[in-house]
């Protein structure tokens, strides 16, 4: 089966089969878009919550306020219908907590807004392996829909 | 000028890679750490993702963020197999993963390496550089690498500089990574007197 990585700021999609994958989510926040009916997948990995006025040539994927509406047409365009379109979420760690970098860690950041930005489209949140403090990687089998979640020494976690 | 920005950032970390080093030389009780000259790339955000390579691989990562007359943020990323090296020089124990002992002597050893670039930095510029309590993490490279990016807000572009020294015939490899917020890169070259950057 043709499995597809997905970069920091890219989205990927298959349709009928396919594996799409994303390694070393660390703070960045991978969401899984899926129509089982139209066995249609799209993949993101979201870098930052909300796009800049200073990085307008940024892919959508870069930042959820653009990529998850860019994720949303990518499913129509292969043939998904909106109503049937779930959502899968897994990243938005922050590796570094005594940083305290930010007042909110950019991990959970990213998580709100995704979170948010699906809720107003009306997409439901199906699955989900979210915060904590480690990296992973996040495998999802469009034909089922199927998303397996894995850490350096934890158990993997289907979602 | 993005080349003249360039030539510009890798002297900088010629300088502060340098005082970096010979501080770990002398941590290790001044065992001769030969320095090979650092490599400098400045990459777009895009390749910036796949530059540390097998992001599944496991790397120790170490994050300062930078406060005082400039702001910005310093990391070191280290392949696991170098930071046990480190360690085994630092603490004498020869560990096959990182421990609560090798956490913090590598957290001490960031610190050091990090105040001596500042240091060196802020000799020549007079601004005062303050690094915070360094974070440390041991995990997937693509992982860290990516949460450094994202908490220094890095969206264009980052300059890595890859550095690899050695000491009796072991070879430790590293990333030092600096990243001055574009107000902080103006102060720096102004003090420096390259007002034209």
């Amino acid at each position: 089966m043709a499995e597809v990585f997905v970069n920091m700021g890219q989205i990927s999609s298959a349709k009928q089969s396919g594996i799409l994958t994303t390694v070393g989510l660390g703070s960045c926040i991978g969401v899984t878009l899926h129509d089982d009916k139209a066995k249609v997948g799209v993949m993101g990995h979201i870098f930052l919550p909300r796009s800049r006025p200073n990085d307008p040539d940024a892919p959508p994927g870069k930042y959820a306020d653009t990529g998850i509406p860019a994720m949303i047409d990518e499913a129509l365009r292969l043939g998904a219908s909106k109503s049937r379109l779930q959502a899968k979420l897994a990243g938005g760690a922050n590796l570094f907590p005594n940083l305290n970098l930010h007042s909110a860690s950019i991990g959970q950041q990213n998580i709100e807004a995704v979170t948010a930005l699906l809720k107003q489209h009306g997409v439901p949140i199906v699955g989900q392996d979210v915060a904590g403090n480690h990296g992973r990687k996040m495998r999802f089998f469009v034909e089922t829909g199927v998303v397996t979640v894995t850490a350096i020494g934890k158990d993997p976690v289907q979602i | 000028m993005p080349n003249m920005k360039l030539d510009f950032l890798k002297e900088l970390a010629n300088i502060g890679t340098g005082h970096a080093t010979t501080a770990l030389s002398q941590m290790l009780n001044g065992r001769l750490f030969q320095l090979v000259v650092p490599d400098a790339q400045m990459l777009p955000f895009t390749e910036a993702a796949t530059y540390m390579g097998g992001l599944e691989q496991v790397v120790v990562g170490i994050f300062v963020v930078i406060s005082g007359d400039a702001k910005g943020y310093m990391a070191c990323v280290h392949p696991l197999e170098s930071a046990l090296v480190l360690v085994r020089l630092l603490t004498g124990e020869d560990k096959e993963e990182i421990d609560e002992l090798g956490r913090s002597a590598l957290q001490e050893m960031g610190n050091i390496m990090v105040t001596s670039f500042l240091n060196a930095l802020a000799q020549m510029t007079d601004l005062l550089l303050v690094p915070s309590v360094p974070g440390l993490a041991v995990d997937m490279a693509g992982a860290v690498w990516e949460s450094i990016l994202a908490g220094a807000e890095v969206t264009h572009e980052v300059t890595v500089i890859r550095t690899r020294f050695s000491t009796e015939g072991e070879s430790i490899e590293g990333h030092i990574i600096f990243l001055p917020d574009e107000e902080a890169f103006a102060k720096i070259a102004l003090q420096l007197g390259l007002e034209e950057l």
